[in-house]
Formats: structure tokens, C-alpha cells, sequence
């Protein structure tokens, strides 16, 4: 055998072995596991930088998704009250008692979950409420519990909710919108979702005017589950629904995959950047710029896309961010980078509006990067740098993945783009608690410094597992976790 | 001088080797639960950039995710370089326009230093 052929062979050999085959391999995601409560909760199970030190302040919580602190400091967690699995509770928010199991409820919603986020400004809590039934909502909650909407009516019906929110340095209130869809085109996986059928009429909304490129997804009618007929749908469109070649797809405030703002007082609506997919967690540095978490395609539905990270962006008003032929500023319809294994590559669906713009960094396939906080605090460490909290992966519903990714924290320096683990499980690998059979992390979902800055806070949402059909979310499983230097 | 017989021979063992050498150890390396590389020169420096851009995304700090891990397979640096340039099954290939020949080589250096821990 000639020596180049015997390099390719072993090259080829060699590679197969290195890449364990990835096509022979099934999913191995953090959520595919088997969970028996109650939850065990051990602090001794999370490994964190010497000198710093976990511990939880509160546990029992059903499907917890934010943290915020009032003016005098004490600790508030919102519970979601809906978890994808279709799975419904009553949306509250809760101060959290001293002794991590009695809490006081300081607000309810109705079935119009999830809660995803909260912050507190100037006397009062301001509420993100994902409204998968009655549409997205921002609600504002008075110090004595009386609750009222900033804006309502957001397209929030779909796959992604109303996302955030941030208290703006200019007094308004910043959300982020997700996407009804996971690349612009309805089709089985939302059936999957639970929302198809409950709203077939849904789909993504445009913040402008955008120029269809005439491509569409033909799929099962799933909408008639006894039939074998075929329907084609285009981007922006009812399922079933065609775009012509030139249709201007118009464009109308609120819409999907974007961040908007509105002011407490005269609830006015702005647009402030789209082209977004899911900017699910929204912060301001220390020096005033707003930062979002997006979690970016999943390889499912008509329209599959491979191996897109999660992204954070610095953003800025009026950019696009590339939803939905974009991921990190990359055209996804050309070459094989976004290709699912085996299928053809992802069509271009619009014109672009805008050159598209780069993010600061990019976080692993499927780790569902979330709610974030800047560190203030020299006496924390790492000031100016950005703790993310990472729900995990929810493979196989969003994709293949050969081990667990995500189920922790992790620090990012946005100056150089290096994202450096923070607060991880114990073991050989990486996985949520359920996966690992410990009693550390499950799903962190937020993370949000105390006012002092010396101690970040790490919202768990819980036991989530995952199989073909969806997902397994598990109430009474959350926690609160806290995370400070040693002897501060 | 060897045979070809005996160049493939050498090439099986070495094939057989890579394959007993697989998973061997933890592939984590972040700073709470290994040892990750100190980044002291700036071509360690441009391989973490490149590397956290192009890299992370599949084999998040050299770990698996999406891809398999990178920390525990001891891969030569031709061959990484190699799969760099033309992708392997799932992997996409890092052309000279997307990567450089010195970032190329700046990524493999991070890389084993990432996989000494």
C-alpha cells in the first residue's frame, strides 16, 4: 500500500474512531434519565473556583424561573406555572422565608403562564408572563400585591414566550419576544409542542417589512391525523399556508424573536432589535450597554438546522440579528455547516433586511444558555464579567447530542469571548443532578446578583427529563441556590 | 526500509492503540473541576479565541456536547489539522478562508494543552 493511501486510510480509521461515528450513536442528553423523588439537595456535590462557596436558601419550588430582590433586600422568587410538557400551575411570585421552605406569596397569575422572569425598579416588581393562552404580558406588581399589565397581547402562543424583563438606566422596561417557531416554518414539532392544535392560525409576526424568497416546507397534514395529504408552508405563514416569490411579509409591532421595551408610565411599546430567535435573558453591564442570552435552532421540524450554538449579543437599537437565515452572522443556507445529518441544508427564506450582526460569544449546541448577571463587586471577583445560567439540553426533542450540555453556570469574559466553567456538577462527566445521581445542580435557568453584589443567586428550575415524545418536568423539585466568596 | 505490508502493519497498531486510548480519563478541564491550560503566550491566546468561536459550540471547553470530546483522545496534531481543513462526518470543514494557516496551528496548540489539563 502507498504511503498517502495508508495516511488517508489511517487518517479515515483514526477520524471514525475519534468522532464515534456520530450518525451510529444515539442521543445520550442530560434530560434522558429516570428521576424517583423527592429531590436530594447537597451542596457538597457542585464544584466552584477555590475560594467560593454554594449553598441552598430555598427548595420545594415548582418550576422557579427568576429571582429579584426588593428595597430592603429580601429574596423573591416567580414560579413559572407552566413547563413545556404541558404541564400547568398557578404562576406566583413568592418572598422567600428565611428557613427555605415557608414563603410568602406576594402574587398570583392566572393560566396564562410561564412566568420567566423578574426584576424589581423603583418600588415594584415587573413580571414577564410567557402567555401561551391568552398572549404575552408585561405585569407590573405593587407592594401590595395588586397586579396590573404594562402591555399585553404579545405573540407568545407559540414555541417561545415573552422573555426578561431588564429595568433599563432610561427607566423603561426591557423584554425580550420569542419566536412561534424554531426556524420560521410551522410544522410537526409544534403539533408536539401542544400549541398547533390549540392555535393552528399561529405563526411568527415580522417587526418589519420583509421580502419573501418564495421557498416553503412541504409536511404531513398533522392537522388531520388520519390523513396522508401533504401541505406546503411558507415562512411567517398559518401552517399549510404558501409564500409567493416577492410577497412582502409585512411587518407590524409586537412581533416574534425580538426585544422591545416599554415605559412604566405612559406604556408606550418600542421596538429596540430583532431578527432574533429566543433572546430569553436580558442584562445591562455595569457601564449601561443591554446584553441578551438567545437560544438559537434546534434540529427539529420542516425545517431542521445542526449545530447552532447559543449566543449572547450586545445589542443595539434597531440591529437584526439574522433570525431566520442567520446563526452568529452566518448564512445557514449555504454549505454543509447547518445541514442536519442526512437532510438537505436549510433554504433561505427572506431578504435580508440588514447585514447581520456578530456576537460576543457562542455557548454550546443545545445548552439553552438563559438568565445572566454582570458581577459589580470586586469583593465577588471578575467584575464586569457575565454569570449565565444554563438550563441544559433538551435532547432528543431539540436535537442529538452525544453527552449533557449546559446544567451549570458558567463565567464569561465578553471582552475576549472566553466562556470558563463556574458552577458545575461534581463526577467523570457533566450532567444535571438526575443524570449524575448527586444531589448538585439540576437546571439552572437565571442568575442575578444580590443588591451588595457579593452574592449571586442561581434560580434551578428543577427536574426536567426528556424523552421522544417531549418533556417530564417534575414540580416541587426547585431550588434556590447562593453563591458567595468564603467568609464574606 | 519497511514493506508496505509492514507500513500498514505499523499503521493498524497505531489505529489499535488510538482505539484503547479512547475515553481514557475525564475530558473536563474547567476550572472548578480540572486543571484547564494556563494562557500564557499569544499564540495560546489566538488558539482559546478561535477555539471559542469555532470549537466550543460542539466540544464545549474540549468536552463533549453535540460532538465527542477532544481532552481525552490523543490525537496527533496532523491529524487534528486535518480534520480541521476537511470535517468528518458530522464535523464541517474550517477552510483557509474561515481559518488561517497560523490560527490552524494556534487552535492545535490550545488544543493540547487543553487536553494535558
Amino acid at each position: 500500500m502507498k504511503v498517502p493511501r495508508l495516511c488517508a486510510v489511517l487518517f479515515i480509521l483514526a477520524a471514525l474512531v475519534v468522532s464515534g461515528c456520530y450518525a451510529l450513536r444515539t442521543s445520550s442528553g442530560g434530560g434522558q434519565t429516570e428521576f424517583t423523588p423527592p429531590r436530594q439537595v447537597n451542596a457538597k456535590d457542585v464544584a466552584l473556583p477555590d475560594g467560593y462557596r454554594i449553598e441552598a436558601v430555598a427548595t420545594g419550588l415548582t418550576f422557579p424561573t427568576g429571582v429579584a430582590f426588593d428595597h430592603s433586600g429580601a429574596v423573591h422568587v416567580v414560579e413559572s406555572g407552566y413547563s413545556y410538557g404541558e404541564v400547568w400551575t398557578v404562576p406566583r411570585l413568592l418572598k422567600v422565608g428565611t428557613d427555605g421552605r415557608s414563603h410568602t406569596v406576594v402574587a398570583e397569575g392566572g393560566r396564562n403562564g410561564p412566568w420567566t422572569g423578574v426584576v424589581h425598579a423603583n418600588g415594584r416588581f415587573y413580571i414577564a408572563e410567557g402567555g401561551v393562552l391568552e398572549g404575552g404580558r408585561i405585569l407590573r406588581v405593587e407592594p401590595d400585591g395588586n397586579v396590573a399589565a404594562l402591555v399585553e397581547g404579545l405573540p407568545s402562543y407559540g414555541d417561545h414566550h415573552t422573555n426578561g424583563p431588564a429595568a433599563g438606566p432610561d427607566g423603561w422596561v426591557y423584554f425580550g419576544q420569542g419566536t412561534a417557531t424554531n426556524s420560521g416554518v410551522v410544522g410537526e414539532d409544534n403539533l408536539k409542542f401542544g400549541w398547533l392544535k390549540r392555535r393552528p392560525e399561529f405563526h411568527d409576526v415580522a417587526c418589519r417589512d420583509v421580502i419573501a424568497t418564495g421557498e416553503s416546507y412541504e409536511s404531513r397534514n398533522v392537522l388531520r391525523s388520519e390523513s396522508d395529504e401533504k401541505v406546503k408552508t411558507g415562512p411567517f405563514s398559518p401552517f399549510g399556508r404558501e409564500r409567493k416569490k416577492g410577497d412582502t411579509i409585512q411587518g407590524r409591532i409586537p412581533c416574534s424573536g425580538s426585544i422591545m421595551r416599554v415605559n412604566p408610565e405612559s406604556k408606550a411599546l418600542e421596538l429596540v432589535a430583532w431578527g432574533l430567535r429566543n433572546p430569553f435573558g436580558l442584562a445591562f453591564s455595569p457601564e449601561g450597554k443591554l446584553y441578551a442570552t438567545e437560544n438559537q435552532f434546534d434540529e427539529r421540524g420542516s425545517r431542521p438546522v445542526f449545530g447552532a450554538g447559543d449566543l449572547l449579543w450586545e445589542i443595539r437599537t434597531g440591529g437584526w440579528y439574522g433570525w431566520p437565515d442567520y446563526h452568529a452572522g452566518e448564512e445557514i443556507f449555504s454549505g454543509d455547516r447547518y445541514a442536519s445529518p442526512g437532510k438537505p441544508r436549510p433554504k433561505r427564506l427572506i431578504s435580508p433586511p440588514s447585514t447581520p450582526e456578530k456576537p460576543v460569544v457562542v455557548f454550546g449546541v443545545h445548552s439553552s444558555s438563559n438568565g445572566f448577571d454582570f458581577s459589580r463587586n470586586h469583593a465577588f471577583g471578575y467584575p464586569g464579567q457575565a454569570f449565565v445560567a444554563q438550563l441544559g439540553d433538551e435532547a432528543p426533542t431539540t436535537g442529538k447530542v452525544l453527552a449533557p450540555v449546559g446544567f451549570k453556570v458558567v463565567r464569561v469574559d465578553i471582552r475576549s469571548g472566553v466562556v470558563h466553567d463556574f458552577a458545575v456538577n461534581r463526577g467523570k462527566g457533566n450532567g444535571p443532578a438526575s443524570f449524575l445521581g448527586s444531589g448538585g445542580l439540576e437546571r439552572p435557568v437565571a442568575a442575578r446578583f444580590d443588591p451588595t453584589g457579593t452574592a449571586l443567586y442561581v434560580v434551578d428550575f428543577g427536574v426536567m427529563m426528556q424523552d421522544k415524545t417531549g418533556a417530564k418536568p417534575v414540580k416541587e423539585t426547585g431550588v434556590l441556590w447562593k453563591i458567595h466568596r468564603d467568609g464574606r | 526500509m519497511k514493506t508496505g505490508a509492514g507500513k500498514l502493519a505499523v499503521g493498524l497498531v497505531l489505529v489499535l492503540v488510538l482505539v484503547s486510548l479512547m475515553n481514557c480519563g475525564s475530558a473536563r478541564r474547567s476550572d472548578p473541576t480540572g486543571n484547564p491550560p494556563a494562557v500564557t503566550t499569544e499564540s495560546l491566546r489566538t488558539g482559546q479565541t478561535a477555539f471559542m468561536m469555532h470549537c466550543h459550540q460542539c466540544h464545549p471547553g474540549g468536552d463533549a456536547g453535540l460532538g465527542p470530546a477532544l481532552n481525552n483522545k490523543p490525537l496527533p496534531g496532523f491529524m487534528i489539522r486535518m480534520q480541521i481543513r476537511n470535517g468528518l462526518g458530522a464535523m464541517p470543514s474550517f477552510p483557509e478562508k474561515k481559518m488561517d494557516d497560523a490560527t490552524v496551528d494556534a487552535v492545535i496548540e490550545y488544543v493540547r494543552a487543553l487536553r494535558k489539563g
